[in-house]
């Protein structure tokens, strides 16, 4: 089917001239109905190829942590975005974390290997994300940090985004150095220590940090009320500079 | 003959400088840290590679030459971030100790202060396992177990209230390594002192081990008597990165 559709393509008519259907004298033959209705369909799949890889570019290809950085001055002195660190996005992009400023950030840290509460954390976050007014929706960014240093490559947080459907256009998935995950958790009062069996006991907790970068809300615990984080959150979009 | 008998003495000075590591630090050897709690299936030591510790803590002094020279760790200067407003609030000001001494440790800084420090030396925190493997040894012997005058100094110290001025860095009895203070004179930060004690991965919240702090705790975990070294537990899970706290300093480890 996909090789039927790319040879029509290829010998597809300049747009004018398969548009131009009024000269015909329409419905006078089944056969002719039937031209009218492939050179429609070819139509439609013209638009949809010419369009599609630009749908793609504006929701796909800019994750918060691809954005152009906010030039906003320095950061406030509680600001989480005063920290040099740099960190390794699921696209293999090197960033600090200062490229998020500018808009909420609902936060938690996490590994891709975690059998039971990361699952039920992101979980946390993607009904968070389907409950906020759309509004509010559109100007907050959600964040994943991993405690795995070893196993969480780019390549194993992009399946993990791929497997749990997170949209690019608004969810970041960060690794990091062992030391720079030990210090962003201690800023976040985020407790995690390996254990055997090359799982981590963590702190589950979601943070929201508000367009400048500061603590703004954090809810301890899985599967808690989402009112008071969405009135966080709210509150937090209000002041979002993108 | 003489001439190279002296050359001799001074290679053999030089390479035991070399291995001795850094003046002023002490090397503790390979060996295994009992942690206090564990999951049941966790490994119940945790490996210690030989390091560099240093032989007392930081002291006034040491730190008034960082922040000279590293002018956002000043008092005035540092972010809220990385340090709450009580840090080096025993100083005079920025660049002043005022009534505090140069050979006192340093306390009144964040874990973030403490960090900065140690890398601007070119050394690092210690783990919190190497701080409680090296804090381990006893006066005369290495396992601190055994040494019954070093256990009755240890339980002295903890079950004393802070003086109001504290005595020097150094000033207490040199342990086995021969690192002093350890115990007895100010609590110390770790690397890693956010880790641990919370319930493995857990539904409900963060949920701080329970039975580290019930009187029942003591008979689940691994060395009953330790009851100083629940308390450094205590004291570590109650922190965070930016509180400095009066009696709280730190000293900085080093790779071998």
């Amino acid at each position: 089917m996909k090789m039927n559709l790319a040879q029509r393509h290829k010998d597809a008519k300049p747009a004018a001239s398969i548009l131009n259907l009024e000269g015909r004298k329409a419905g006078t033959s089944w056969f002719h109905g039937f031209q009218i209705h492939l050179r429609v369909t070819r139509l439609i799949c013209i638009f949809l190829c010419a369009f599609a890889p630009l749908r793609e570019a504006r929701s796909g290809d800019l994750p918060p942590c691809c954005r152009k950085a906010l030039d906003a001055g320095k950061p406030t002195d509680k600001s989480l975005y005063l920290l040099d660190s740099k960190w390794t996005s699921d696209v293999g992009k090197s960033v600090p974390l200062s490229v998020l400023r500018g808009r909420p950030q609902v936060v938690a840290m996490f590994f891709t290997h975690c059998e039971y509460a990361c699952p039920i954390i992101v979980n946390d976050m993607k009904k968070l994300e389907a409950a906020l007014p759309a509004e509010v929706r559109a100007r907050t960014d959600f964040l994943l940090v991993s405690f795995d240093t070893k196993r969480d490559t780019p390549e194993a947080l992009a399946a993990f985004r791929k497997k749990e459907k997170l949209p690019a256009a608004t969810w970041t998935l960060l690794r990091g150095g062992a030391d720079d995950v030990r210090e962003l958790a201690a800023l976040l009062g985020i407790n995690y220590t390996p254990d055997a069996r090359g799982q981590f006991a963590h702190s589950n907790l979601i943070t929201v940090l508000n367009a400048e970068g500061e603590v703004a809300f954090q809810q301890p615990g899985l599967n808690a009320d989402p009112a008071a984080l969405i009135a966080a959150v709210t509150k937090a979009a209000q002041a979002a500079k993108r | 003959m003489r001439t190279s008998r002296s050359l001799f003495t001074a290679l053999v000075a030089m390479c035991s400088i070399a291995h001795g590591g850094e003046p002023g630090m002490a090397t503790v050897p390979d060996g295994k840290y009992v942690p206090l709690f564990r999951g049941e299936k966790d490994a119940k030591e945790i490996a210690v590679s030989a390091f560099q510790f240093d032989e007392r803590p930081v002291t006034n002094g040491d730190f008034l030459v960082f922040v000279r020279e590293n002018p956002k760790w000043q008092r005035s200067q540092v972010k809220r971030l990385f340090a709450d407003e009580r840090y080096l609030a025993h100083w005079g000001g920025d660049l002043d100790l005022g009534k505090a001494d140069g050979a006192q440790p340093v306390t009144n800084v964040s874990w973030f202060a403490a960090k900065s420090y140690a890398a601007w030396r070119g050394k690092r925190l210690p783990t919190t396992a190497e701080w409680e493997y090296a804090a381990g040894a006893g006066f005369t012997i290495a396992d601190g177990t055994k040494d019954v005058e070093f256990q009755q100094a240890v339980a002295r110290w903890y079950g004393t209230p802070s003086p109001a001025v504290l005595p020097s860095a150094g000033s207490g009895r040199a342990n086995f390594y021969g690192i002093r203070d350890l115990h007895g004179l100010v609590w110390e930060w770790t690397s890693d002192f956010n880790s641990a004690i919370v319930t493995g991965d857990a539904r409900g919240d963060t949920g701080l081990e329970r039975n580290l702090f019930c009187g029942a705790g003591s008979l689940g975990s691994k060395d009953t008597g330790n009851f100083a070294a629940f308390m450094r537990y205590g004291m570590r899970s109650s922190l965070k990165a930016s509180y400095t706290v009066h009696n709280l300093g730190f000293r900085c480890a080093k790779d071998l």
